[in-house]
């Protein structure tokens, strides 16, 4: 942009108007539902001509700006389309009837109302914050220890180390379907008779078994690199202070993964929240609860992610279930936060 | 150097995914649902906007795919117009993916639907048949406010399944069968003569939550709306309509029989099996009933083939869930309808179901599908093991109707499934506490 003359004014503008008109004009005959094949090359036509005008507009002082703009503008896009849009879209649609093809009339809070008066729902938010406790403590837990194994220079760890990882490649559904045959054909020997799945406590014990199998390997990786990055001169040190194996564990290697351990305890956290596939497959949510708030329920393992899906889907119920996916996401988010924070400030302080 | 190199790549790597999802657009979802087979085909289906390339049928029973598409290929011979056949199932929810479909502008001209609630999906968008010549040949046709909206293409019937070799050999007649003492007294009789027939157990009956919660509270509980009744009387699903409400008398005989299933059912299977198994331990003779309806004919042909010519190919039957005395029928209905989608090409959908309904349709449809044709002018008969019975209660007049399509969705997965668990498992203990917890439990689910 050596010159502000007109003519290269001129020519940015033209390109800029072309670009905008095939744009408008391809968006509109989208809208309209026509079927005219020329609608396609013509937004992307239109796009191109704008954002070449665009960048040819005579200007030194915004001529940085404007570079920058276009080539974030892909990015954003997508992040708009397949993110914020949706979210939006969402949230709206939670205050209407949308039947998942239409909706008839704005019902306000209705939804969220209908949510918190429904018992089966309580239950999934009260039993959904207590697998996800007893997540965070097992399957860290587990890792760790499996870490240390892993670690401890024995031999054959390369096999154990790639084992206790392989569940993790398997997908959660054929995880579930796996371990449905499992507890109901083989350990159904050793339970007496009756499968672990088909009362709500055990089957709640079979979700977090089945889960910190499969969850235990992925983390202990992470644990694995932490404690081998640990400075050989440090725990060097440590040994000719004079310190045990207990002492150089707990004084030593533990307050140095201290970033390990946030990593680990957020990813276990988020990630039970978001339960779903294991759920789905090993139990749909069935199990009863005799009494809970003076009601009978049948949804006694059903987290709160299929319950979500499950008034969507089954219950023909999306207005309601997109109300439910809303709280979800205020829930998961203020629970990321709040995590992030806490561990922040405590890496500073360790 | 190396910095704009990696830029490069990253750009590249952005427009390449930027392009990816171009490529993906014009055929939105018809890879995951179609079969690998379909996959060329597909390219075909995806502008179902236009005309002229043909029709596109969601067929909601997987495993007459083969079947509906010889049928396509004779229609095209025949006509010239090609017949896209796009079958689901095997843990699909249909009407879900069809809302997908709709989203997308990818709709099907011809769909799938089985209940009032997916008809209300689609309330105003179908196209009212009641003109067309097949809908004077049925009495089985889906019909509502809007019209003749639904084409039947098949029979099913619940029943009280039972393998007619091995009562002839206990001395039990299944005509017996009339009420709730004689009900008992042949399961009494078979499960003393267990060991000499080979039995495992009398009655096949599963009542696992998880997977086969359509088979307790739906097709079960569909004794207790509709056993015994006309088919047009809507007395008990009229009630349940009204808030979840319950015939407890009713309702207690009937849930004195599922007392009695639960006691003479197999216990390896009753809490935790599998369809799969209870329909081979029926199809080897290790049961003498089996609480599934007719559609396990099917499966006792195909999968459990060899199973069941081990146990003899042995005849089957139906007899009425009897709870109570002067109970006769048995449950028939068109279990699910084939939609016409009101788009540009809905005269050709129509001349193709109409095609099926005639002779060269249903000679494919009955005679490969094993459909139980609800035509009245269709002469061919099934090979299946339960057409005869079906055909029998039909003429005779005693066959009642299936309202528990009416139930409000998803409540055998929600509220039923694992009620009827809960009995069989013992945490329910008597009849009594069944029937007050499923009146809870349903007008709980009817109220929310």
């Amino acid at each position: 942009m050596k010159t502000n003359s007109t003519g290269s004014k001129m020519f940015s503008l033209i390109l800029l108007a072309a670009g905008l008109i095939g744009l408008i004009g391809a968006l509109a005959m989208d809208f309209s539902g026509s079927q005219n094949a020329v609608r396609g090359p013509m937004l992307i036509i239109g796009v191109v001509l704008f954002f070449v005008g665009l960048y040819f507009f005579p200007t030194l002082k915004y001529h940085r700006q404007i570079v920058y703009v276009i080539f974030l503008f892909p990015l954003l896009f997508s992040f708009a389309v397949t993110v914020i849009i949706p979210l939006l879209l969402g949230i709206g649609y939670s205050f209407t009837d949308w039947t998942g093809i239409k909706f008839t009339q704005v019902v306000g809070f209705a939804n969220y109302i209908a949510m918190f008066k429904d018992p089966a729902f309580i239950w999934s938010i009260f039993i959904t914050f207590i697998f996800v406790v007893m997540n965070m403590v097992l399957v860290n837990l587990f890792a760790f220890l499996l870490a240390l194994l892993c670690t401890s220079g024995m031999k054959g760890v390369g096999f154990f180390r790639a084992s206790y990882f392989l569940p993790n490649l398997i997908g959660g559904i054929v995880l579930g379907y796996i371990w449905q045959f499992v507890f109901n054909n083989v350990l159904i020997k050793i339970t007496g008779g009756i499968s672990w799945l088909v009362q709500t406590r055990t089957a709640l014990m079979a979700i977090v078994i089945v889960y910190i199998w499969q969850y235990a390997g992925y983390i202990m990786l992470i644990y694995v690199t932490g404690l081998t990055q640990i400075p050989g001169d440090v725990l060097e040190a440590a040994k000719i202070d004079g310190a045990n194996a207990t002492q150089t564990l707990f004084e030593v290697k533990i307050p140095m993964l201290a970033s390990t351990f946030t990593i680990c305890t957020f990813l276990t956290l988020t990630s039970a929240f978001k339960q779903f596939d294991v759920n789905m497959a090993l139990t749909n949510g069935t199990g009863s609860v005799p009494n809970f708030l003076g009601n009978y329920l049948s949804n006694g393992t059903q987290m709160l992610a299929l319950n979500i899906y499950n008034t969507a889907i089954a219950k023909n119920n999306y207005a309601l279930g997109q109300a439910k996916a809303v709280l979800f996401f205020i829930i998961l988010a203020c629970v990321s936060l709040v995590q992030v924070r806490i561990s922040n400030k405590r890496e500073v302080e360790l | 150097m190396k910095k704009k190199l990696l830029a490069m790549v990253m750009a590249g790597a952005m427009v390449l995914g930027l392009a990816a999802c171009g490529e993906a657009a014009p055929a939105p979802a018809a890879g995951d649902a179609a079969p690998a087979a379909d996959a060329g085909a597909a390219e075909t289906a995806a502008p179902s906007g236009g005309s002229g390339e043909g029709i596109r049928l969601v067929n909601g029973k997987i495993e007459v795919d083969a079947m509906l598409k010889e049928a396509a290929a004779l229609y095209e011979e025949e006509t010239g117009k090609h017949v896209e056949i796009e079958s689901m199932g095997g843990g699909v929810n249909i009407q879900d993916t069809l809302k997908g479909y709709y989203q997308a502008d990818n709709m099907p001209d011809i769909f799938v639907c089985g209940s009032d609630a997916d008809f209300g999906n689609w309330d105003g968008m179908l196209v009212d048949m009641s003109g067309e010549k097949w809908a004077s040949d049925t009495d089985a046709a889906y019909k509502n406010d809007f019209g003749t909206i639904g084409f039947p293409y098949t029979t099913e019937a619940i029943g009280l399944a039972y393998n007619a070799d091995l009562l002839e050999k206990a001395g039990v007649d299944p005509k017996s069968i009339t009420g709730p003492d004689a009900m008992k007294k042949a399961f009494e009789t078979l499960d003393s003569k267990k060991d000499e027939l080979g039995l495992t157990a009398v009655i096949g009956w599963c009542t696992e939550p998880k997977d086969l919660y359509w088979s307790t509270g739906s097709h079960s509980f569909a004794n207790y709306l509709d056993s015994g009744l006309s088919r047009d009387d809507t007395t008990y699903s009229d009630m349940l309509a009204d808030g979840g409400k319950i015939d407890e008398t009713r309702f207690e005989h009937y849930a004195e029989m599922v007392g009695l299933f639960n006691q003479y059912s197999d216990p390896a299977l009753l809490t935790s099996g599998t369809y799969d198994q209870q329909i081979l331990g029926f199809a080897s003779g290790k049961y003498a009933f089996v609480t599934q309806g007719s559609w396990i004919g099917a499966t006792m042909t195909s999968d459990d083939k060899d199973a069941y010519a081990e146990a003899g190919n042995f005849k089957c039957g139906m007899a009425p869930y009897a709870f109570e005395d002067g109970i006769d029928t048995i449950l028939t209905n068109s279990p699910s309808w084939w939609a016409v989608f009101d788009n540009d090409n809905k005269a050709d959908s129509l001349a193709f179901l109409q095609w099926l309904s005639e002779d060269k349709g249903q000679e494919i449809l009955v005679m490969k599908a094993g459909f139980i044709s609800p035509f009245k002018s269709c002469t061919f008969v099934a090979e299946d093991p339960f057409a005869a019975t079906i055909s029998e209660y039909t003429a005779a007049g005693k066959t009642s109707s299936w309202h528990w399509l009416k139930n409000k969705a998803g409540m055998d997965q929600n509220a039923l499934g694992q009620v009827y668990a809960d009995y069989a498992l013992g945490t329910i203990p008597d009849a009594k506490a069944f029937t007050s917890t499923v009146s809870q439990v349903l007008q709980q689910y009817y109220a929310e």
